[in-house]
């Protein structure tokens, strides 16, 4: 049985993404949720590239690509800057200690 | 040219706007200034756009595969609607330098009435569903801001967001139709679906006819949506003469309008127009006897008539449909602007304290009444023509004779709420202590062409019927000249019928104080009809129910992460669900 390479990229983005969502749905620690939420994202940026390359544009979905990088880059350091702020006001980086909105 | 004017038309009050707000609510002067140079800029650019009147693509904004092409047409329909937009806007922005002239914020006043005329004016030119959709939002959010303009005040702040969410539920109703054109066509564009209503499967078209009727009904405040009206009389007496009885009601009449040629084969649709319409006018006719408001009576009156209109598409009479829309325009807003200087000289608006108010104002008194007469439809003044056009439709094309009954009997008790508020308000002994003066210079500027417009508007009836025939192929409307349409309707028997009835009207409030046994026996209707019908009660039990299942929803709002984590993948997998199953649009 041979697996042709698009179908191995989809095999990895589905990893990726199942990987992602998993560690969302059951994580507690800021940090891990910010790791969690990069593996989702690598996720959907390899999915660009494959349906970019499966419609024949290759250099489109490489370009998506290189700016869901940029955006993410951006969210994964904002997430950190974050995480260093809830470690100094509330003093743990547990995220059930963050929920407010719960009477 | 005709392509500069129309961008003229949207751009010039968008730029007032703009200027406006950015000259700062310290040079109130510059503010009232800037306002009516933008608007008038606005109002001339329209007026010189009518001649160019013809129905064809002028302006095409490619904006990518998604959305179409944004385009616009100066059709009949639309830069008629534009003039009335941008005309009656500049003469309410005139009549705003007196009466809003010891307002603070004056820059988010005049913003909103500016932004509200561009939008409206982009509605009725616009070609594009979606961007129309765009337009007729634009529209309701310039309507809530400027109903709870005095922002301070509880019940204005509630008639904002009352109409808000009304406007909104309709609204969703246009947006249904746009999707659904577009999830058959593949693209937005309203000359095509008009010229060609087959390229619709017929279960589809029905969903889209249905879907601007209950746009078209919520915006103009039709039936089962009307009561958002009334209590948009919170705001200042300008915005209520050009949003909420000149032009931004219309915008529902102009929908049914506008797409009658597509609509009117579909099974049910011309039936339920007429009926809403129908049910619209008598509802809100007995309403207005009844209230004591000043500006209530006038919002009541605006619904009645909204509904001789939406009944007269309904009915194919979409000249007659049209042209009482350009009559009750003009003589609404001299109205309005009439009851805004009777409530600015004398500090309120409830007509029990006011009386005899006709011998301090003078000038007032006498346009008001020119206004009544006309919302009566007594001969000569524009709003006979063209009630009489709409009734003459009701009789045409085999339409239900009783409905034409009923709608016959609503004009009678027009006449008859328009002599009790001109009575109550301007003739007859005071009734309280009020220091009454007349209207400023201002006032009267805008309070003049309007009454002049009342009493002249009907010669054009020839000249609008030509425009509208040429420019739109599809409705099929004949052009006749003045002197056949006038000729025509008077004529027609029903015409007498309408006038016996109207001075029924009149009579009954002569002799009212002899039918005051009838008045004692109508006290059921009367207790009914102040609480609106039960609609304010279903409109509170749906706020209620609404708070209630929002209470019991929160237990789901947890805040944590890993929940709304699940509820994103729960909503994911249904998407894909209804993607694979290829659950079809209609």
């Amino acid at each position: 049985m041979t697996i042709s390479i698009p179908t191995a990229v989809l095999i990895i983005v589905l990893g990726l993404v199942g990987i992602g969502i998993y560690a969302l749905l059951t994580t507690r620690h800021l940090i891990k949720v910010i790791v969690a939420l990069q593996l989702l994202v690598k996720g959907a940026m390899l999915a660009l590239v494959l349906a970019g390359h499966l419609t024949g544009q290759d250099d489109l979905g490489q370009s998506l690509a290189i700016t869901v990088i940029i955006a993410d880059t951006i969210v994964a350091v904002i997430g950190m800057a974050l995480a260093v702020q809830v470690r100094r006001v509330v003093g743990t980086l547990d995220l059930r200690s963050l929920t407010s909105l719960r009477r | 040219m005709a392509e500069l004017l129309i961008l003229l038309t949207i751009g010039l009050p968008w730029l007032g706007a703009l200027f406006c707000w950015a000259a700062g609510d310290r040079h109130p002067r510059l503010q009232h200034g800037l306002a009516v140079a933008f608007s008038l800029a606005a109002g001339i650019a329209a007026l010189l756009l009518i001649p160019f009147g013809k129905d064809q693509v002028l302006i095409t904004l490619s904006v990518g595969g998604a959305f179409g092409n944004f385009t616009f047409s100066p059709d009949g329909l639309g830069v008629f609607l534009a003039a009335v937009a941008t005309v009656i806007g500049s003469l309410a922005v005139i009549f705003s330098v007196d009466y809003m002239r010891s307002e603070d914020q004056l820059g988010r006043y005049y913003a909103f009435v500016l932004f509200f005329i561009g939008a409206m004016v982009g509605l009725v030119l616009t070609t594009n569903l979606l961007l129309m959709f765009a337009f007729w939002e634009i529209t309701a959010l310039t309507s809530y801001a400027l109903i709870s303009f005095h922002n301070d005040d509880l019940k204005a702040v509630a008639g904002g967001i009352k109409a808000l969410i009304i406007t909104q539920f309709g609204g969703l109703g246009l947006l249904i139709g746009a999707l659904v054109l577009f999830a058959n066509t593949g693209s937005y564009d309203i000359l095509t679906i008009i010229a060609n209503p087959g390229i619709l499967p017929a279960g589809a078209l029905a969903w889209m006819a249905f879907g601007c009727l209950a746009a078209g009904a919520a915006k103009s405040a039709q039936f089962p949506f009307q009561t958002w009206l009334p209590d948009a009389m919170e705001a200042p007496t300008p915005v209520s003469a050009l949003i909420h009885a000149a032009t931004m009601v219309n915008a529902g009449v102009y929908l049914l309008a506008r797409f009658f040629p597509a609509f009117e084969g579909v099974p049910g649709w011309r039936e339920a127009v007429m009926a809403v319409g129908m049910l619209s006018a008598l509802l809100a006719a007995v309403m207005a006897i009844f209230a004591t408001d000043l500006k209530r009576v006038l919002a009541y009156s605006t619904v009645s008539q909204l509904g001789y209109m939406v009944y007269a598409v309904g009915a194919g009479g979409i000249f007659a449909a049209q042209f009482h829309l350009l009559s009750h325009s003009v003589f609404k807003a001299l109205l309005f602007l009439g009851a805004g200087a009777v409530i600015h000289s004398v500090g309120t608006r409830d007509m029990r304290q006011m009386g005899g108010l006709g011998k301090n104002m003078p000038f007032v008194r006498l346009v008001f009444v020119i206004g009544a007469l006309a919302l009566a439809g007594l001969p000569v003044l524009n709003g006979f023509w063209s009630k009489e056009l709409i009734l003459e439709a009701g009789l045409a094309h085999g339409n239900p004779l009783w409905m034409l009954f009923v709608m016959l009997v609503v004009s009678g008790l027009t006449a008859f709420y328009s002599f009790r508020m001109v009575w109550l308000v301007f003739y007859g002994q005071p009734r309280a202590e009020l220091h009454a003066h007349d209207a400023g210079p201002a006032m009267k500027v805008a309070l003049a062409p309007l009454a002049i417009g009342t009493l002249t508007t009907w010669l054009l009836a020839g000249s609008f019927s030509r425009l509208l025939s040429e420019s739109l192929p599809a409705h099929q409307i004949a052009a006749h000249s003045t002197g056949e349409i006038l000729l025509e309707v008077l004529t027609a028997p029903i015409t007498l019928i309408a006038l016996l009835v109207i001075a029924l009207g009149l009579v009954c409030w002569w002799q009212r104080d002899r039918l005051a046994g009838v008045k004692r026996a109508l006290t059921g209707l009367q207790i009914t009809a102040t609480n609106s019908f039960g609609f304010e009660a279903v409109n509170r039990a749906v706020v209620l129910g609404a708070q209630n299942s929002a209470e019991k929803l929160r237990s789901t709002q947890t805040g944590v992460l890993g929940w709304n984590v699940a509820y994103l993948v729960i909503a994911l997998i249904g998407v894909l669900a209804i993607l694979l199953l290829g659950v079809g649009l209609p």
